[in-house]
């Protein structure tokens, strides 16, 4: 478990992800240790997300709770694994110097980012949770908390990105110390990156709407999926709706 | 017993810019002790003991609890930006701003108590509570400032962190205010530790109140 906080700690400091690897076509960390951490950082804002269904006066759900913990890392390893051929296809026809399965480590980096930015977040949801009857208002904190861990996530891949697909002519420009922070992305790899975040986006959605239910309406029973119907925009500006009015 | 009030409100000695260690013991106390303070005299509106006593308890407590509820998130935030290193230095900051707000609040605890004296109106006494706060915090985004100068300077990313902290820990601390309610304890009820409905949103609250005042149906 130390091993994987230092790992957790190493990747938000950006250790495993700098130009001079990069430049290199490696990602230097383990693949089980990705996954772990990923699956614990997960499970971890799992817990405080289904706390709401647990704690809730009518209708308790303890099984929420527990399908909530384990549904977090499934959405995140999920929507990887149905978007990274799309992202390995586009930036080796790009001329990335990630092979596969460094491809793979690259974002599973950036979903452990965007994981322990959201574990960091659990206890404010968790709070959140005990001092608010609101289903609208913590779907509605879920979906930010969800977002901007997404986008840091986003910005690490983005960044790496940038280095990877830089041309031979970047290749020979010094690279700054204080990591990839500075390294202006080439128009290539920001064309790919946004297509792939936005397919990244619109399918981690979708995604999160299949698996629903997350929080666990407070007056309907505890399922492990919902029926299929409507999708993730709409109801997500109907609650908008719904808390506001 | 003021030397520490005072080097922490000039920021010197075991409290002077870029030093290394974090004061904890003189933190915590002045956290808790002028928080303590404030609290006594702002539950004392109506004259109640116990709704003094509660508020006394509430006040650090609220500051406190904000601040560990958004410490894991800022933490991740610094390390994101690249400023992990810098992590003691900018939390040193956060906790001697807590410490200078709840001084700032103590230091403003008399002129509360009298006006508390000259009036009967439940409604100002609120207002005036929100205005020393307001002072309270403008002393402590002052040592903030100070602390993060020189990191800022070092690195801008900083200004960013600071923003992003202040606006998580604003979210969460005005929820936490609703939570703990009542502070001042309106006369016509009796001395509580929480409200009945202290589990509701503030947010949810403000925004429906205002759809009211505006004509719009709310829910």
């Amino acid at each position: 478990m130390k091993r994987l906080f230092s790992t957790v700690d190493g990747l938000l400091r950006g250790e495993y992800t700098s130009p001079e690897q990069l430049r290199e076509g490696r990602v230097g960390v383990d693949l089980r240790l990705l996954i772990g951490a990923g699956l614990v950082l997960g499970a971890t804002y799992g817990v405080f997300m289904g706390l709401y269904a647990a704690l809730r006066p009518a209708n308790s759900s303890l099984a929420q709770l527990l399908a909530t913990t384990a549904k977090v890392p499934l959405l995140f390893l999920a929507t990887l694994a149905v978007t990274l051929p799309s992202l390995y296809v586009f930036s080796a026809l790009a001329g990335s110097r990630l092979r596969f399965v460094e491809t793979l480590r690259l974002l599973l980096v950036g979903i452990v980012v965007d994981m322990a930015l959201l574990a960091s977040f659990g206890p404010v949801t968790g709070f959140f949770t005990l001092s608010t009857e609101s289903y609208p208002f913590m779907i509605v904190l879920n979906v930010v908390c969800f977002t901007v861990g997404g986008l840091a996530g986003l910005i690490v891949i983005y960044r790496a990105l940038g280095v990877v697909v830089g041309g031979e002519e970047k290749q020979r420009e010094p690279i700054p110390d204080d990591s990839s922070f500075r390294v202006p992305p080439p128009s290539k790899a920001r064309g790919i990156f946004l297509a792939w975040a936005m397919i990244y986006g619109a399918v981690g959605a979708q995604m999160g709407w299949i698996l629903r239910p997350f929080i666990g309406a407070p007056d309907l029973p505890f399922t492990l999926f919902r029926e299929r119907q409507s999708n993730f925009f709409e109801a997500f500006f109907a609650t908008l709706r719904q808390l506001f009015t | 017993m003021l030397q520490p009030v005072d080097a922490l409100l000039r920021c010197e000695g075991r409290h002077r810019i870029g030093g290394m260690d974090i004061p904890w013991g003189q933190l915590l106390v002045m956290i808790g002790a002028g928080g303590f303070v404030y609290g006594i005299v702002m539950g004392s509106y109506a004259g109640r003991p116990l709704q003094a006593l509660y508020s006394g308890i509430k006040v650090p407590l609220f500051l406190g609890v904000s601040t560990m509820i958004c410490l894991p998130s800022f933490y991740v935030i610094c390390a994101l930006l690249g400023l992990r290193s810098d992590f003691s230095a900018a939390f040193r900051g956060i906790l001697a701003a807590q410490a200078t707000l709840t001084l700032c609040l103590a230091s403003l605890a008399p002129i509360t108590e009298v006006i508390y004296l000259s009036i009967d109106h439940y409604q100002l006494a609120t207002l005036i509570n929100g205005l020393q706060f307001a002072l309270a915090t403008i002393g402590g985004q002052w040592t903030l400032a100070r602390h993060y100068y020189p990191l800022i300077q070092a690195n801008p990313r900083h200004r960013l962190a600071k923003s992003t902290w202040l606006v998580v820990y604003i979210f969460v601390a005005i929820q936490m205010a609703w939570v703990l309610r009542p502070f001042i304890g309106a006369p016509s009820l009796t001395p509580s530790f929480f409200r009945e409905d202290a589990l509701s949103n503030a947010y949810v609250v403000v925004t429906q109140t205002i759809l009211e005042v505006l004509g719009l149906p709310a829910r």
